[in-house]
């Protein structure tokens, strides 16, 4: 059975409801935080600067946000994302999915990937999609400090100047970066908006 | 006027929803941007049948204890075109409001014979079918005595389709003062799993919960 909405035509979408806390563990077995090798033994690596994202994920009185889902998606290291679309890409990395899943005891995470390439006039960025306890999924998408094309990037843009500092993932150390995502309240990473967009 | 991000809302009485909420407007995405916010997840391989059977551990085990249902459904975007291929996962309590996820810190009884969890793939024509036992409310609050209904938890992914969602009961007691039903508003009745009669099939009835997915996230967009 459906339900039209008769003011467009359009069938009224599912609502979405929060993930709540138990989102079964082993659904994540096959998952994966670490895009930079390649699984089974293979020897062959992505191509690319290998690097190491240090991450947490807080809520609004600076707590760790525990048992939240995370999902990552990036572009290669020459700017390709790995989709249908792309399949003949003479710049698609075969050994580069681009997509990781991750579910954090604690609110930590250590992303293990490769430095996404400038894609047109996008700046290198890597999308975080948060499933957690008690809200819809939300999204957002990472920049690199300092990047050159920070400047130009469309969705950077968008963002008010003052905010896109919260979205800047920091180098630490030689191939190491940190972000700190905030939920909720003061420093509030900015979030996207997937469904009206 | 200019159009604006979704403002999203606080569950009343919730508070993990009151700890993670962002309290911002969303941003809207330009265009330019929008398409790399459509992930293309790997496919899992090698889905064994049987896990969309949740009322046994295993083929050839013992039933689960309460009443076994049927829920089936046909999972598609806006426009009612079928979205194939999309794994959906389902987890649901027990039939005594248990779940066997190591954090139910609850205490309310198990079943050793479910788990509870269950995973399968759209068809051709987007329809999906889990049996499972039909779930027991919970009191997820006994500090202000707030329960939750009965309900099934559902993620659609796999492809571009995602969707984190609830289906929940026809008449529950409990649905009208659950928070993110609230939020919900007169749209509810979408998440609602129509009941329908199983006659010669060994089940206490059928459940059917088609699952639309909206904006652009159901389908790669040149793929439409
Ligand atoms: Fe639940």
């Amino acid at each position: 059975m459906t339900h039209s909405n008769k003011k467009i035509n359009r069938l009224i979408p599912t609502n979405e409801d929060t993930i709540g806390p138990y989102y079964p563990i082993s659904f994540c077995d096959g998952d994966s935080i670490d895009m930079a090798t390649t699984k089974n033994g293979i020897i062959f690596k992505p191509e690319g600067e290998q690097i190491k994202v240090n991450g947490c994920v807080r809520d609004i009185n600076g707590n760790l946000a525990n048992g939240v889902l995370l999902e990552f998606w990036q572009a290669n290291a020459k700017g390709v994302y790995r989709t249908p679309d792309n399949i003949n890409d003479p710049d698609i990395d075969p050994w580069f999915t681009g997509y990781g899943r991750y579910r954090t005891m604690d609110g930590n995470f250590t992303l293990k990937t490769i430095k996404p390439g400038r894609c047109g006039d996008r700046a290198p960025n890597i999308t975080l999609t948060i499933f957690s306890d008690g809200i819809m999924r939300v999204v957002t998408q990472l920049f690199f400090e300092n990047d050159p094309a920070n400047d130009q990037d469309p969705l950077l843009q968008v963002v008010p100047e003052d905010l896109r500092e919260r979205l800047m993932i920091k180098k630490t150390k030689e191939n190491e970066y940190f972000i700190e995502i905030i939920m909720a309240g003061e420093n509030e990473t900015p979030f996207f908006d997937d469904l009206l967009s | 006027m200019t159009k604006l991000g979704r403002q999203i809302e606080i569950g009343p009485t919730d508070n993990t929803s009151n700890e993670r909420t962002p309290r911002n407007r969303l941003h809207l995405i330009p265009d330019a941007a929008r398409a790399s916010f459509v992930p293309w997840a790997p496919r899992i391989q090698g889905l064994d049948p049987a896990e969309a059977d949740l009322t046994r551990l295993a083929p050839g085990r013992p039933r689960a204890e309460g009443d076994p249902i049927k829920v089936t459904g046909k999972v598609m975007d806006e426009f009612g075109r079928p979205i194939r291929n999309s794994i959906i996962e389902i987890w649901n309590a027990n039939k005594f409001g248990r779940y066997s996820h190591i954090e139910d810190h609850s205490g309310l009884q198990l079943d050793p014979n479910f788990l509870g969890l269950g995973r399968t793939v759209s068809n051709d024509q987007g329809e999906y079918e889990f049996w499972t036992i039909r779930p027991g409310a919970y009191l997820a609050r006994p500090d202000i005595n707030r329960w939750r209904p009965k309900h099934i938890h559902f993620s659609i992914r796999g492809g571009s389709s995602r969707l984190i969602t609830q289906m929940y009961f026809d008449g529950d007691e409990h649905n009208d003062t659950d928070p993110m039903r609230i939020l919900m508003g007169d749209n509810f009745h979408v998440n609602i799993g129509k009941e329908y009669e199983t006659p010669d099939e060994d089940f206490d009835s059928g459940y059917q919960f088609d699952i639309v997915i909206g904006g652009k996230n159901p389908t790669f967009f040149e793929n439409i």
